[in-house]
């Protein structure tokens, strides 16, 4: 690893400062424990590491209608955290998936959606429940949209020196269950071959589905939405509709052959997460 | 009980090779062959030389300079350059050593040294290195160890055959003919201890400190190279499996410290280990003839072996396993063809018992298959074959305490097999059990000779140092031995103290491998220490002005053998203070020659003991998916007496946890122009804990006549049995046999839709 100069900044807006001040040559960590992989692989060679760990104020989770969570929270956190466990669980249930419990504690929830990796769960989770992400920069803050906020596999909207301070989930609505599954070769460390979340709301009255949203990752270059899901809208979710639902939410997925096997397998994959995860949010929403 | 160094090594206070910090060091980085093989055209270094901070550059041109460094290393197969001279042999192979005052400008200047390379056409993989016109990888051959035999103008750098009984009137006599093509991509041991290395030269003498499983072979390696003595120190290592049994840094970082004229430390990155040494690629074709009742007549291994470009390890530890490829079957006539073969991968190393873990794979579930050819009950055409105490092997051994029955049975209890499996109301979920049941060999010389020596001192503190060759890999070989030294003596673990591993201070050993150091280390340290015995019992006796055969050793010291411990005894530390001078015993293990059977007969020994071993393990395939996970697994090892259970149990079952990444998902990828794609953990799977099955560990402990108090080896067993009960299960579970490694998901999940395709 080349030395750097490493940088402690206190607040957002000196944070920003630096990184737009110096280009290229800054690499802004939060838990960093992808980023710390990215510099002893060499993939980034910065002149200077601008730590987000000093930036008080963006760690804490509030339940207050939507969900408020500060960027500097650790997944660990979220995955334990009363509230959202509790009106929130898809995201929560997505968290407790995340590697392992060394690497929850380290990485940061600003960290896993600014990051942008495919495979990650937690940009999954937050797609289908319809999150926003706040960004800061020295001239002020904004919020985009999770479904806008990423352009490519490592890509998104961030200007140069914006920061993600944080993300807020819209609380679901009542009867609403929620589910995140995923599926790993070998250990939970590895990155998935696919993951999916789903969340269904039922109209007690009926048992109808009065919502419903999937969501895919590692399922194409950015987190995919399935529309598919809304084919529930209105209807019975009985196994037969979820399986077909399922099939042609598989089929807006776009994977990529890697390491982890080839296109064919990830879409047969992916069919399958999202039906257990409908299934599964579906009984919770009877609960 | 635990190793005695559990608790420290839980505490954080034991030192590896990262830990270690000689005055005046400087740091090493190793410049690396981006292609697979590749003309050396130029190499320009003064870029890198400028760099403030740069000790020295080694290449080529400095080695060819220093008129007292031989070019070429290796102790087992002599085809290694230092760093490479015309050519690059393997993506990763050494072409220049960058020496400077600190890691990170060792670093940044071995980017500034330019080489310019020219491209040649690579063989990567056996097919295409042995294909009619192939790129040779090495124009020469250089085998030391006299088995070997390459075969000129070709990429085969070892081939050889061995046999028993009439292979053709075999497969004649037999009702049934099964031929089946089994193969394994390479894995990466990642061990946790990285290869790491300081050297320094100094006054006409070589020290190296390295995590080497070899210390004294390597030691008289680099007098040969450097034409002057070597010691070879190592402390503790954080595991190896084979990939620390032979030099691949050592030689060349004596070299740059010799050029620099001070301490160099080189330690390498996870990535690099990937190119270091790796598990070959395995392919064979195993033809087995059976009668109609289950029994085998004859059957012929012969099996392809990818060494990589280096023949440094992977030529030997392939012909090793000639003598195990036709499993523990007793089997009139056989024959087993080896072939190692230049490619240009990374070199090859053993890997816990490789390659008998592919040979049992292929054996093993070619028996599945038979069996259910036959209608016969899995453990039923075993029992009817495995062998037993008496039986000659391939190798015209004559077999004793070949409890290999015995290991089955007791696996295959242990995982429940008669018990019926859960049932599966949505037919999504696939389950089955499998078996597998293996031999093993050790190293053993041809001829007879020592292989290794021990020695026993008392201290002038009272304490009896072990002084051993053997390397403390994580196995406990302190413990094992300072249990046997302290059986033999009659003291307890408090009065003994264990040096290991350092060429100037302990007796020759040949190297920690081949789960040889319990029976070799172990009968040296019991010789050993009836020697020092009696020289203790006599100058006690003269000094209490006793008979010696009335005084024995207690924990304390010598006591009268009636006194009860009210005095007229003497403790040691007086006893070593009074005698002056040193009391010490050297003891030694012969192996090898012939074996003297109880039928008369003399019989050769190809393996000074055989370890048995099998594995019974019960998988659920996802249907939907192709996902295999192993629900639980038992395995059992003859291990004769058990000196310590607590670590034989480790052993098996870091064996099962290791080696069901290899059954499972493990493998090292190549894209089409011969880059290796995952040589990083971020895209390298690798089991964890949270992988690990139920497990069952079990011995079968009846005393091995010979061994230390009735032990022999058996670290490798426990992995070497997994592929094959797993693949098994998963057969039993899919009614798919699978004749490759790793179980992918997608490989699964592709057969599973091509059985039902056949079916509709
Ligand atoms: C072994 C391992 C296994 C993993 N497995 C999984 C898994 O199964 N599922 C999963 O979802 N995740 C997994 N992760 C976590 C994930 O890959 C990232 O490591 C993690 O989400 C990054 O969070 P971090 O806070 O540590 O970010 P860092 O590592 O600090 O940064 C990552 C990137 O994001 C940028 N960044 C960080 N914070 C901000 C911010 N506030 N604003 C703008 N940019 C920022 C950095 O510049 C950097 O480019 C795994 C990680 C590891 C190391």
């Amino acid at each position: 690893m080349r030395p750097f100069e490493y940088i402690r900044p206190g607040a957002v807006g000196e944070a920003s400062q630096i990184l737009a001040e110096r280009g290229d040559g800054a690499f802004l960590i939060g838990g960093g424990s992808a980023a710390v992989v990215m510099l002893r692989l060499g993939v980034v060679r910065p002149e200077c590491v601008v730590d987000l760990g000093g930036v008080a104020g963006l760690r804490g989770i509030e339940a207050n209608g939507a969900l408020r969570i500060g960027a500097l929270t650790p997944i660990r956190a979220l995955e334990l955290d009363g509230g959202a466990r509790s009106r929130w669980g898809l995201l929560a249930e997505a968290a407790s998936q995340v590697a392992n419990v060394r690497v929850r504690n380290a990485a940061t929830v600003g960290g896993a959606v600014a990051y942008g990796e495919p495979q990650t769960d937690t940009p999954t989770a937050l797609t289908a429940l319809g999150a926003s992400v706040r960004a800061a920069s020295a001239k002020g803050e904004r919020a985009v949209p999770i479904g806008e906020f990423y352009l490519g596999p490592y890509e998104t909207v961030l200007a140069p020196g914006e920061i993600v301070v944080g993300v807020d989930v819209p609380e679901p609505p009542p009867h609403t269950g929620g589910a995140h599954l995923k599926f790993t070769i070998g250990s939970p460390e590895n990155k998935p071959v696919a993951n999916a979340s789903a969340l269904v709301t039922l109209d007690p009255a009926s048992g109808k589905c009065a919502g419903a949203r999937a969501a895919m990752g590692a399922a194409g270059p950015t987190p995919v939405a399935a529309q598919a899901a809304e084919g529930l809208l209105g209807e019975f979710p009985s196994p037969e509709r979820i399986a077909e639902v399922a099939a042609a939410a598989a089929e807006e997925a776009d994977p990529m052959e890697d390491l982890r096997g080839p296109v064919w397998h990830k879409r047969r994959v992916l069919k399958v997460l999202v039906e257990r995860a409908l299934l599964c949010a579906t009984q919770r929403a009877q609960a | 009980m635990p190793t005695l160094e559990a608790a420290d090594k839980a505490a954080g206070r034991v030192a590896y090779m990262g830990d270690l910090v000689i005055p005046g060091m400087a740091h090493a980085k190793i410049v690396r062959s981006p292609l697979p093989h590749a003309r050396i055209v130029a190499i320009d270094a003064e870029a890198a030389r400028a760099l403030p901070g740069v000790v020295c550059v080694l290449t080529r041109d400095e080695v060819r300079a220093d008129p007292d460094m031989e070019e070429i290393y290796g102790f087992v197969y002599r085809d290694a350059p230092l760093v490479a001279i015309d050519k690059a042999r393997h993506q990763g192979d050494i072409v220049a050593v960058v020496v400077a005052e600190d890691a990170a400008t060792a670093e940044e200047a071995a980017e500034l040294v330019d080489v310019d390379y020219e491209e040649l056409p690579a063989v990567m993989n056996v097919r295409e290195a042995l294909a009619d016109g192939a790129p040779r990888v090495h124009e020469e051959f250089f085998p030391i160890a006299p088995e070997l035999r390459p075969q000129a103008g070709t990429n085969i750098c070892h081939h050889a055959t061995i046999g028993c009984g009439d292979i053709a009137r075999g497969f004649a006599e037999a009702d049934f003919v099964y031929e089946d093509e089994f193969s394994a991509p390479p894995v990466q041991h990642c061990a946790l201890d990285l290869h790491a290395v300081v050297a320094q030269v100094e006054d006409g003498q070589i020290t190296v400190w390295t995590n080497c499983q070899s210390p004294f072979p390597l030691g008289r390696e680099l007098e040969r190279m450097f034409k002057m003595p070597a010691r070879v120190i190592v402390p503790y290592v954080g595991g190896g499996f084979g990939s620390k049994s032979r030099d691949r840094l050592e030689c060349v970082i004596t070299a740059a410290a010799k050029l620099a004229g001070r301490p160099v430390r080189c330690v390498l990155s996870q990535e690099e280990t990937f190119m270091t040494f790796i598990r070959p690629a395995y392919a064979n074709r195993i033809q087995t003839g059976v009668k109609r009742d289950g029994t085998i007549v004859a059957r012929r291994n012969t099996f392809y072996v990818d060494v990589g470009g280096y023949a440094i390890s992977g030529a030997r530890s392939a012909n090793n396993t000639l003598k195990v490829a036709t499993g523990p079957y007793r089997i009139p006539h056989a024959e087993v063809n080896c072939y190692a073969v230049y490619t240009n991968k990374p070199p090859s190393s053993p890997y816990r018992g490789l390659p008998t873990t592919q040979h049992t794979m292929a054996y093993e579930a070619q028996l599945d298959r038979i069996a259910r050819d036959l209608g016969m009950d899995r453990l039923e055409i075993r029992r009817k074959n495995l062998v037993r105490d008496g039986d000659t092997h391939v190798t015209g051994d004559y077999l004793r305490s070949a409890h290999a029955r015995e290991c089955m049975e007791k696996a295959a209890a242990a995982i429940g097999w008669d018990a019926p499996l859960p049932a599966s109301p949505d037919g999504k979920t696939l389950r089955g059990r499998g078996v597998s049941c293996t031999i093993k060999y050790t190293l053993t010389p041809a001829r007879q000779m020592s292989e290794n020596g021990a020695e026993i001192a008392l201290g002038q503190d009272g304490v009896f140092e072990i002084r051993i060759g053997t390397v403390n890999i994580g196995q406990g070989s302190d413990t094992v031995m300072a249990q046997i030294a302290g059986d033999a003596l009659g003291v307890g673990l408090d009065a003994l103290r264990v040096v290991h591993s350092d060429t100037a201070r302990v007796p020759v050993d040949s190297s920690t491998t081949a789960s040889r150091s319990t029976y070799h280390m172990g009968r040296a340290v019991v010789e050993a220490a009836g020697v020092l015995k009696g020289r203790i019992l006599e100058a006690a006796a003269q000094l209490l002005e006793r008979g010696a055969d009335s005084l024995a050793l207690t924990s304390e010291g010598v006591e009268p053998e009636d006194g009860g411990g009210d005095g007229g005894g003497v403790s040691y530390a007086e006893l070593a203070r009074r005698v002056g001078s040193p009391l010490a015993a050297q003891g030694e293990c012969i192996v090898g020659g012939t074996y003297d059977a109880p039928d008369g007969k003399t019989y050769p020994i190809a393996s000074t003991f055989w370890t048995f071993a099998s594995c019974a393990a019960e998988v659920e395939v996802d249907a939907e998916t192709g996902q295999a996970r192993i629900v639980q697994a038992a395995a059992a090892a003859t291990t004769g007496t058990a000196i310590n259970p607590r670590s034989i149990e480790t052993q098996l079952e870091g064996g099962v946890g290791q080696e069901l990444g290899p059954t499972l998902f493990e493998q090292m990828t190549w894209d089409e122009s011969g880059q290796l794609l995952n040589a990083a953990l971020l895209d390298y799977p690798l089991p964890t804990m949270e992988t690990m099955p139920r497990y069952e560990p079990r011995y079968v402990d009846h005393p091995f006549e010979g061994g230390p108090f009735g032990a022999k080896g058996m670290g490798e067993v426990g992995a070497v049995v997994v592929p094959g009960a797993v693949l098994n299960a998963v057969y039993d579970a899919t009614g798919v046999l699978f004749h490759e490694m790793p179980l992918l998901p997608h490989k699964i999940l592709e057969a599973l839709d091509a059985k039902s395709a056949a079916a509709q």
